[in-house]
């Protein structure tokens, strides 16, 4: 589906497991530490697409859109009822018991349901007495002391069935129990008890260096003090710069260990350093031959709804469960740490679990001993809130986690599709697949999402990389290319690119079209108009001294203008850019861009024919065998001849002249006689077939006077008979051949070139507009070449020098895809200059103007 | 549904002695290898590395169990039965298919394996229809016997008989019915999960997609839904049909959103002269695609041509292409069958018929035989902008659109996706809730509107005077409102910019928009606008569009934008 599906990360547990040699499968660690139920999961499924309900509350919209999830789910609860009361085993029944109360319960709440202790109660007791088995008495306890199961499931069980076999090492691990789903990434010990190839890892851990190293390279930092990323500077630069090439076209990220901000940005280099420096003495000493822990899994438990499944789980593993299982395997190569720390936190839940302590109370020791323990803490709070997890896993290594979202949508959705109201909508970041198009990211602007204190404030934490990141963060302004500011502040554009790479993939920052005064700004049909309030006062608070919000709001929804005309004064300028800014950050307004295509008239099209025409006659003229023909006139009387037989064998083209550049255009024109019929007579298209050959066509063909070189085939005579009551020469319009000075037109359209009025029995001059309709190039750069003459031609109709000079280059641009408004950065010309041009060529009408997002 | 996603079904038993074992596959050798000739060369995966899945421990039994492994999905529902009839009392067993990993909607396919893992337990506990079969027949004899009795017993089997019957008719028709004896028979049918549906308010317009009433038996023995089906029809909002229904409108915005669930109809908005439509991102598809310009010629022209040449036109015509319409519906566009019902209801908005009399007035040549061209549709979608209303898009537009009916021209593109509805919103930024004097504040809310204002109630006074005629034809019911409406409509000039602000709650010209039920209510409304605008004022927040605050508050779109002005400082915008 193209709409992009609001951010749910659907995640519920996450759990960690190994598998031991002393031990066994060992559940060694969950969060959060009081879990719902499986059953219960299982049953929230309401997806969160139309979650912005903005009712007016009059009607119970609410109770009655529940009940109506009820019923469409696929829900597992309604069928265990019924197979229970089937079933002679008391097993099921009493579980679905549970999951009908559940469901109930825990419907409304979607994230912190779990704290409920109610609910929890009710499902142990149930458990309780279904099992009846000895654990039993110990689970009626309540929630917090329930030592025994997670998710609902005991715990035995469920470290088992978390351990998989060898062959699902560094796969995907995807386990479905009803709808809700375990995903991990099981990473097993090799055959000769280390986590990492010991032969290639120098290289390979080189590279990885570099690797990470990239952003530290490029942000030039000098008083970084680590010694091997200073070293390594100057020749990871030149890498990186190779590397770069190739990234430029859209920002890809180097994979692994992305930093983000605020922690990550130095952990590249630490992590590359330290591991240089200490993994291999440290991880030589510590593995022994026969290492205990010979698997840990890292498993995320999501209860995505049905549609989103194969979304969620795959954006889930991609991007959190792979990385971090991939990330704890670095340090359990380095020295143990997964297992050093299971091994701790193992100890504290059987010492709690003697005690009798309390689950939370337990689970908040352990997050505060154990850096393993806190950073899958911190990944579930982060992650289920889809946000960015920022993991400290210890002393040298930090990285951070996140599902990427959407910024923005080139598509609006209607009512009936997923509603995710505040993206920002826009078609300038839809990458158009063609070759020739240079990426725009340097043309583009950065658009901080957050104040530059606020994100400076954030990597504060970075001792050596602040400063310079600061500087750059600090320059950027909304209303300047990528380009022009590393122009202006002496950037280096690759490094000005990757931050801006790096700043928009954490969410910091949006690639934006270059606010400008002159450009055309709307109010965003996918605002978020439930945030209005809140945006209300915070607008008000940024901008006391300026026009409200509402008033902005109410200034940019009239007809589009440019924003320029609502800015009072040039002192004004800056402070009104500020709420242009402010107003695309929060995604209440969207740039209007235009779009055109060339619309081709027919008196080019004629023009074009009856050239090419002249241009086969005068081949044939050339040609021996007709030697014998002086005059032009015989010629074409022969021509037409022939091609009357060949039309009426059934064979007909508008343009039998030439019969090798039939092309897409001839069949449309066919399609647009065909739709002018259907439309008038609602006739049918069997008629289509009928006309072409028809005698009347031939006759008039024959008939042709009027014209010198004319031999075109006529195909609009036929449109006379199927409309019989039309008053026959009701056109008084000029039909004699265009000359070019009739091409310059001053009004061929936007009206609407009429053809059947201009029909003529007694004047079918195969040359004359009326003969044809106007088209639309779509694609000015893969035309045909029948549609390239056309272009010609009405480059030859422009007066202005500078507009034929620059014809071709606009042509590259009227696709309809390419915005106008991009034209100016991408060659390179001055604004002006190109509304000039563009101008130009609207004067003449040729072209199809339609503006959106 | 996707067909043959099913790439095999097995049959999986735990012997307490021999272990996990596949006793039947289909297609053979897809699980485990198998020697018999038209086996596959190899297992789709390894089979050993997943059978603690297939025979989990029982704390998994009786679920619904799925694992991704060699980029196929496996689906399996493990029962466990316990009775001291079989050996070490448990009787475990699993019924599994497997499908591509990748497939999207899977969760069908799981009801499925549900549904007959729970029947062949039934079935099971009934009379031994599982454990029955593998009695004296060796299926746990070791490898060499085993595979020749599983060979021989391939096709005596009733579960083998079952696995490929279930993959066969799910492969083929995404159902089948197989009888197993005498009172039990296994239904089973793929169905497809559906996308949620959005809630329905009560101003938006349901428009069917599909011909409902065209359907030999009723579709539901709803009572709502069967009263509520004549009135979609596009032009109705959900509120104005539950009023013509006389059904509550909960329930019918409940039986709806049923429509909407198995996409029997899609959503619109309320459509007026007075509502601004804009192009979005995909209008480049239209213009792009032949088909969906030829479909949209199909659907927006008005069949009669020839009306253009009638001399006399008014009073008859807006009924006339009124029925029109509906003939045409009738004919091919499966989507207009349910316009075909909406004769009587075109008092809801403009009708696009009374637009023409004014077109041919204007220009009466062109309108003669006027053919509709993929240009001059792209050239009237393209000049639709934000800003401008529909009202002065017509006037821009009047030779183009003869022969073209605008509500469909527009529905096709809100339908299409091409077009978007601007909704109005309001947002009080403070509130004094005497009505106050005009500030400055609105009058720059109106400039922004357009320069052209007075230029505009100029002109619609002209559309509004035919629709008039129209109407005094068509209505015979309240008399008396009829009239009180007719005259006020002839005074179009009250609407005039300076008047606007402040006579606004009491010109009655501004109501000219909602004819039928508004007129009804006309009297209510000005004392309501006496009293001040409280019940107006939750809806002032930002959040509620102009279609929205009408249609709870039963007013037109002037009367609440009057009403508005009198509640304090508020700014209107537009999304």
């Amino acid at each position: 589906m193209a709409l992009p599906l609001p951010p749910a990360s659907n995640l519920q547990a996450i759990l960690l497991v190994t598998k031991s040699r002393s031990l066994g499968p060992r559940l060694v660690f969950h969060y959060p530490p009081i879990s719902p139920s499986a059953a219960a999961l299982a049953a929230n499924k309401a997806p969160v697409w139309f979650g912005n309900e903005t009712s007016t509350g009059s009607v119970g919209s609410d109770s009655s859109s529940s009940d109506w999830d009820s019923s469409t789910e696929n829900d597992g609860g309604d069928d265990d009822a019924e197979a229970g009361s089937k079933t002679s085993g008391g097993r099921t029944s009493g579980r679905t018991g549970t999951s009908h109360r559940e469901e109930k319960k825990l419907r409304p709440g979607a994230g912190g349901a779990w704290g409920r202790q109610e609910s929890i109660d009710e499902e142990d007791a149930e458990e309780g007495a279904e099992g009846g088995k000895a654990g039993g008495g110990a689970r009626a306890m309540g929630g917090d002391r329930d030592w025994d199961t997670v998710l609902g499931f005991k715990v035995d069980a469920l470290e088992k069935i978390l351990c998989p076999g060898k062959s699902f090492n560094k796969r995907k691990f995807e386990l479905g129990v009803e709808s809700v789903v375990f995903v991990g990434a099981p990473m097993f010990v090799r055959e000769d008890g280390l986590w990492k190839k010991r032969k290639k890892r120098r290289k390979r851990r080189a590279e990885e260096r570099v690797q990470n190293g990239d952003l530290l390279a490029n942000l030039a930092l000098s008083d970084s003090d680590e010694d091997a990323a200073s070293q390594d500077e100057s020749k990871s630069k030149s890498k990186s710069k190779s590397k770069k090439k190739e990234k430029e076209d859209d920002f890809v990220f180097p994979p692994g260990f992305e930093p983000g901000y605020g922690h990550g940005l130095m952990s590249g280099a630490a992590s590359g350093a330290v591991s240089e420096a200490g993994s291999d003495t440290r991880s030589n000493s510590t593995t022994n031959d026969n290492p205990d822990m010979t698997m840990f899994n890292v498993v995320f438990v999501l209860n995505p709804p049905a549609l989103e499944y194969q979304l969620r789980t795959k954006n889930m593993y991609d991007n959190v469960t792979k990385k971090y299982a991939k990330a704890l395997k670095y340090e359990q190569a380095r020295f143990q740490y997964v297992w050093k720390e299971s091994k701790r936190i193992i100890d504290i839940k059987q010492r709690a679990k003697e005690n009798g302590e309390s689950l939370s109370a337990t689970w908040r020791k352990i997050i505060n001993t154990s850096p393993l323990a806190k950073s899958l803490a911190t990944m579930f709070d982060a992650i289920s809130n889809d946000k960015i997890a920022h993991i400290h896993f210890d002393a040298s290594f930090n990285t951070s986690f996140q599902i990427p979202q959407a910024d923005s949508t080139p598509y609006l959705p209607n009512a009936l599709e997923p509603q995710m109201p505040g993206l920002w909508l826009t078609t300038s970041n839809v990458v158009i697949d063609d070759d020739n198009d240079a990426p725009m990211t340097q043309h583009a602007a950065l658009l901080l999402l957050e104040d530059p204190e606020v994100i400076l404030k954030d990597i504060q934490g970075d001792k050596g990389n602040a400063a310079a990141l600061a500087f750059y963060i600090r320059n950027i302004v909304p209303t300047k290319s990528l380009l022009k500011i590393s122009n202006k502040h002496n950037i280096l554009a690759q490094d000005m690119e990757f931050i801006a790479g790096h700043l928009v993939y954490w969410r910091r920052a949006r690639l934006i079209a270059p606010l400008h005064p002159g450009d055309t700004y709307i109010v965003s049909p996918n605002a978020d108009m439930s945030n209005m309030q809140a945006a209300i006062s915070a607008y008000a608070m940024r901008f006391p001294t300026l026009p409200s919000l509402p008033k902005m709001l109410s200034l940019l929804s009239g007809n589009p203008k440019p924003y320029k005309s609502f800015i009072p004064t040039a002192e004004h300028r800056d402070a009104y850019m500020d709420i242009l800014a402010w107003l695309m950050r929060g995604g209440w307004v969207t740039q209007l861009r235009t779009f055109a295509w060339v619309r081709v008239s027919p008196e080019i099209k004629a023009q074009v024919a009856t050239e090419m025409e002249r241009e086969a006659v005068l081949k044939k003229a050339e040609d021996a065998r007709r030697e014998a023909w002086d005059t032009e006139s015989l010629n074409e009387s022969l021509l037409s001849d022939k091609r009357s037989s060949f039309l009426s064998a059934g064979g007909a083209t508008a343009r039998p002249g030439t019969p090798l550049r039939r092309t897409r255009r001839d069949r449309e024109s066919d399609d647009d006689n065909a739709g002018a019929e259907s439309n008038m007579i609602l006739s049918p298209r069997t008629a289509a077939t009928g006309w072409r050959g028809s005698p009347a066509r031939a006759a008039s063909d024959a008939g042709s006077t009027s014209s010198a070189r004319t031999t075109i085939a006529y195909p609009a005579t036929t449109q006379r008979p199927l409309s019989p009551a039309q008053p026959s020469n009701t056109n008084t319009k000029p039909t004699h051949h265009p000359s070019p000075l009739h091409l310059n037109p001053t009004s061929p359209s936007p009206s609407h070139p009429n053809p059947s009025q201009t029909l003529s029995p007694t004047s079918p001059n195969p040359s004359l507009p009326s003969t044809h309709h106007p088209s639309i190039i779509l694609s000015p750069t893969k035309a045909s070449s029948l549609e390239t003459r056309w272009l010609e031609k009405i480059g030859h109709t422009f007066r202005d020098p500078d507009l034929r000079e620059h014809w071709p280059m606009l042509l590259r641009h009227l696709d309809g895809r390419h915005a106008i408004e991009d034209v100016s950065p991408r060659e390179g010309l001055k604004r002006k200059r190109v509304a000039g041009l563009f101008g130009g060529v609207r004067e003449g009408g040729w072209l199809v103007i339609v503006r959106h997002w | 549904m996707p067909t043959r996603a099913i790439k095999a079904i097995f049959f999986t038993r735990f012997h307490h002695e021999k272990g996990s074992r596949v006793l039947h596959q289909v297609p053979e050798g897809s699980i485990t290898p198998s020697k018999t000739p038209s086996a596959l060369a190899e297992p789709l995966f390894s089979f050993e590395s997943i059978t603690s899945y297939l025979i989990p421990t029982q704390q998994f039994c009786d679920r619904l169990l799925t694992f991704c492994i060699s980029k196929c999905r496996v689906i399996g529902y493990p029962v466990c039965i316990r009775e001291g009839k079989y050996s070490r009392n448990e009787f475990i067993f699993n019924f599994a298919l497997v499908v591509e990993e990748g497939l999207a909607d899977w969760v069908a396919f799981g009801e499925v394996v549900r549904k007959l893992g729970r029947l062949l337990r039934g079935l099971e506990e009934q009379g031994g229809f599982l454990s029955g079969e593998e009695e004296g027949r060796g299926v746990w004899e070791d490898d060499g016997a085993g595979e020749e009795a599983g060979l021989g017993f391939g096709g005596g089997s009733k579960v083998y008989a079952l696995c490929e019957m279930v993959l066969e008719d799910l492969n083929n028709y995404a159902e089948c019915m197989i009888p197993i004896d005498d009172s039990n028979t296994i239904n089973l049918k793929l169905f497809p999960t559906r996308p949620p549906p959005p809630p329905i308010h009560a101003h938006t317009v349901p428009l069917l997609t599909i011909s409902l009433s065209t359907l030999s038996t009723p579709i539901s023995s709803d009572l709502t839904l069967s009263r509520i089906l004549p009135y979609i029809n596009g032009i109705n909002s959900v509120s104005h049909i539950a009023q013509l229904a006389d059904t509550d409108l909960s329930l019918t915005r409940k039986a709806i959103q049923h429509l909407v669930y198995y996409s029997c109809l899609v959503l619109l908005d309320i459509f007026s002269f007075g509502a601004v439509y804009a192009p979005t991102a995909e209008i480049g598809g239209f213009i792009v695609d032949e088909g969906v310009k030829e479909e949209c010629m199909r659907y927006v022209a008005v069949p009669r041509i020839r009306w253009g040449s009638n001399s006399n036109r008014g009073a008859k015509l807006g009924s006339e292409s009124d029925r029109g319409r509906g003939g045409g519906g009738g004919g091919g566009d499966e989507r207009s069958s349910s316009i075909s019902s909406s004769t009587s209801q075109h008092s809801e908005t403009y009708t696009s018929a009374s637009g023409f009399p004014a077109a041919t007035d204007a220009d009466p040549a062109p309108s003669d035989s006027h053919p509709l061209t993929h240009d001059t549709l792209i050239t009237l979608y393209t000049s639709l902008r934000q800003g401008l209303t529909l009202r002065n898009w017509v006037l821009d537009n009047l030779p183009l659109l003869s022969g073209i009916d605008i509500r469909r021209l527009i529905t096709f593109g809100v339908i299409k996706g091409f077009l978007y509805r601007v909704h109005k919103y309001a947002i009080a930024t403070s509130l004094n809730l005497p009505p106050a004097p005009p500030t400055s504040l609105q009058s720059g809310a109106q400039s922004t509107v357009g320069g052209g204002h007075a230029y505009r109630d100029s002109d619609t006074s002209t559309i509004r005077g035919h629709l008039n005629t129209s109407h005094i034809t068509q209505q015979h019911t309240n008399a008396n409102h009829h009239t009180n409406a007719s005259g006020l409509h002839h005074k179009p000039s009250l609407a005039s910019t300076t008047t606007h602000t402040t006579t606004n709650l009491f010109s009655p010209g501004a109501i000219a928009e909602r004819q039928a039920e508004e007129v009804t209510r006309l009297d209510s409304l000005v004392s309501d606008g006496v009293e001040g605008g409280l019940p107006l004022v939750k809806f002032l927040d930002g959040m509620h569009c102009f279609d929205e605050i009408c249609t709870e508050l039963g007013m037109s779109e002037k009367a609440v934008e009057g009403k508005i002005r009198g509640v304090g400082e508020v700014q209107v915008f537009s999304r």
